[in-house]
Formats: C-alpha cells, structure tokens, sequence
C-alpha cells in the first residue's frame, strides 16, 4: 500500500511542478518541436506520456541520450499529460525549454 | 544540453533518393541560409556500400568487391537520423558548398570522397559505416 501511495503523491508534484513551468516557463508540446529542440540542445528535459509508440518513445530517447538530456517518463497517458499542461488536447511528448520558477529540472532527473 | 550534430558524425539518411544510407556530417549551417531558411549540413554518403568480401576472393576480386560509391547532398536536420557513431575522413576540403553548386564540381569531388572512403574502408576501422542498413 505505501508505494502505491508514495508515487500518487509524486505524480501530484510532478503535476504541480508542470503547472508552474507553464505559467513562468518556456515549453513546447509535440514530437516535432520536441526533436526540434533536443537538436539544437535548447532543451532541458523531455517529457513522455505512457501511450506513446514505442518506436517514437525509443527515438525521442535515443536523441536525449546523445544530447545528453533528462526524459521522464509521465506517470499517465497524452490525455492526462495534456491535462496536466492545462491544455484541453493530447499531449504526447513536451520538452521544457526554460524551467521559470519550477524546480523541475533539479527534482526530476534522477529517473530516466 | 550537448550539440551533436556535428562534422564527422555518422547519420543516417531517412528521405530522399538516399533514404536509408549512411552518411557523415561534413559541415553543419545551423541558422539556415537565405536560400535555405532551415538548419541544414552538408552530407557525404555511401550510394553503394562495399560488397562482402570473403577469403576465399582472390586480390581481383577483393578490389572489385571493395569499391564504393559516395553521394554529397546538402540535407535538411529533420531528414537525418542521428547516431552514437563518429567517422573521422577529412572531406571538409574536398566537400564544400562550393563543390555542389556545378554538376562537373560535384562530379570531381564525388569521385574524391569515393577515394577516401574507400582506403577508410580498407583499413578495416569504422566497420559499422561500411555496413548496409537492414530495414
């Protein structure tokens, strides 16, 4: 019970923390951007939903690997990542450009 | 947060006439150009990989095996497949935006990237680049 119980409280503040970067931060949402912006190394973290194909999961990872960037793995599927963003569409894949005030990038990529 | 689309680097073509080749990063124009308003590199590739060569090959027969035919083409990043591989062949004299304004320009530095890669090849190093993709 207490793991259980322990990542429903981590997804709550990785949710929280998403919030934030959404309203003080750079983001951009979507595979393509999010390829866009690991090439040119802008990107600081990159944020998969459960439900991607594995075939993007796999490239978007393989990019992070050589750019040498932290991807997390969202605890839920596009709908529920898009959700958390405060968008009202899917949401795949995000690449945080500029944390703002959240403190994401330093909690986070202790995870793959 | 490390730029790896850089010179020497090995990818793989994905659209195009070349789609599936290996190639490797000559020069990279980040910001784009006028004519090209995107972030774009200068790419020398293999058209024809080197056949098999087995020991059984006599020494004609290896050299014929061992020949190679290179491509130069100017490509756009969101068209290359980035690898963990590096190719280290000086080509940045032979490979210039220069070379591919002419078809007898390109022509000539074809056939000298042909050369490099091949004694690349010979030597028996980078022995993925030489290798066909299989897909």
């Amino acid at each position: 019970m207490a793991p259980v119980k322990k990542t429903k409280k981590s997804t709550e503040s990785i949710n929280n923390r998403l919030a934030l970067v959404m309203k003080s931060g750079k983001y951009t949402l979507g595979y393509k951007t999010v390829l866009k912006t690991l090439r040119n190394s802008k990107s600081k973290l990159v944020i998969i939903s459960n439900n991607c194909p594995p075939l993007r999961k796999s490239e978007i990872e393989y990019y992070a690997m050589l750019a040498k960037i932290g991807v997390h793995h969202f605890n839920g599927n596009n709908v529920d990542l898009g959700t958390a963003c405060g968008k009202y569409f899917r949401v795949c894949c995000l690449s945080i450009i500029d944390p703002g005030d959240s403190d994401i990038i330093k909690s986070l990529p202790g995870d793959q | 947060m490390v730029k790896f689309l850089k010179p020497n680097k090995a990818v793989i073509v994905l659209n195009g006439r070349y789609a599936g080749r290996k190639a490797v990063i000559v020069q990279v124009l980040e910001g784009g150009n006028r004519d090209r308003p995107y972030g774009h590199c200068l790419v020398a590739g293999l058209a024809k990989y080197p056949k098999k060569v087995i020991r059984k090959d006599s020494a004609k027969k290896t050299a014929k095996k061992s020949r190679v035919k290179a491509f130069l083409k100017v490509v756009n990043f969101t068209h290359l497949m980035p690898t963990r591989y590096t190719l280290d062949v000086d080509l940045k004299d032979v490979v210039t935006a220069d070379a591919l304004s002419t078809r007898d320009k390109k022509v000539a530095a074809c056939k000298e990237t042909k050369k490099r890669l091949e004694e690349r090849f010979k030597t028996g190093k980078n022995r993925w680049f030489f290798t066909k993709l299989r897909f």
